[in-house]
């Protein structure tokens, strides 16, 4: 898993029912635009995201699409996020065991 | 803000020029989702003082931009080598122009063979930019009339060099066949603007 894609999905898993706007994502994951909506073509192209428009409030606004995670995402969300930071714990961990002595 | 609206209109430029690139199927619905956001941006008090703001709005679109051109990119690898291949063979045509230009400047010929590298030149980079079809297609039949011209010329001071013809001819059978491609994609798009 891309760190990119670690943060979109940590920030969807910051509050799953709450739908995101891109650009909501954009700050809490701190990716560029160029970076995060092709992110979130493929995620919903997997269908690990869903998207919808929303009705502007005021008049002479523009409608916003907005992400949520789907039900299968989540799950897949968090097992990768956790799968992720297991790596990262094994990692320091293995690069701190001492060398193996050579024989002889 | 200030001028909020012009600045609004460049962003809604860069993020127009970056859904050219995207396919036909989703480009309108892109348009509108990212234009959407760039009020947003213009207004989010979090960021900050207005030229900050506007920064960060001009960012979000350039950055679009950089992103399609990417994703375009990927998806179309195999083309935009052959495009940069074509371009880099385009270009050694006009720096070999303008080398025999400089060696021999009262030749008319190599003027015109310098205005077919830059068409030649031009092409590649129309297609690699996304330019529209009809502007694409314009610089490439140019360049393949001016190519034509320049190997009956060539011809008509060596007739006895087959090459010449040959070149000429098979330059003028593309132009011929770019042509009835035209013109055959132009008749399926307005049958299908009939259906419609």
């Amino acid at each position: 898993m891309t760190g990119p894609l670690e943060r979109v999905l940590g920030a969807f898993l910051a509050d799953t029912a709450a739908p995101r706007y891109g650009y909501d994502l954009m700050k809490a994951a701190r990716l560029p635009s160029g970076t995060l909506y092709p992110l979130l073509a493929r995620l919903e192209k997997q269908r690990l995201v869903e998207s919808a428009w929303d009705t502007p409030e005021e008049q002479g606004q523009r409608p916003r699409r907005y992400y949520r995670l789907t039900g299968e995402g989540s799950r897949v969300a968090r097992l990768e996020l956790a799968e992720a930071s297991a790596r990262r714990r094994r990692a320091p961990a293995r690069a701190g065991r001492p060398a193996r002595e050579s024989p002889g | 803000m200030r001028a909020e609206r012009p600045l609004l209109r460049i962003g809604e430029y860069l993020v127009g020029r970056a859904c050219q690139q995207l396919p036909r199927r989703i480009r309108e619905q892109r348009y509108q989702e990212w234009v959407a956001e760039l009020p947003v941006i213009l207004h989010d008090p979090q960021i900050g003082p207005a030229p900050r703001r506007v920064v960060r709005m001009l960012g979000y679109a350039a950055d679009t931009v950089r992103g399609a051109a990417l994703a375009h990119a990927r998806a179309h690898a195999r083309w935009t080598a052959v495009y940069c291949l074509l371009l880099v063979a385009a270009l050694a045509v006009v720096v070999w122009s303008i080398v025999v230009i400089v060696g021999a400047p009262g030749d008319l010929l190599n003027y015109v063979r310098l205005a077919w590298g830059v068409l030649l030149a031009a092409f590649p980079l129309s297609m690699l930019m996304r330019s529209a079809w009809r502007v694409s297609r314009l610089i490439a039949n140019g360049a393949t009339c001016v190519g034509v011209a320049v190997n009956i010329w060539v011809a008509a001071q060596s007739p006895a060099d087959w090459v010449n013809y040959v070149g000429a001819a098979l330059l003028f059978l593309l132009l011929l066949a770019t042509l009835i491609f035209g013109w055959v994609r132009s008749q399926e798009t307005r049958t299908r603007q009939a259906r419609r």
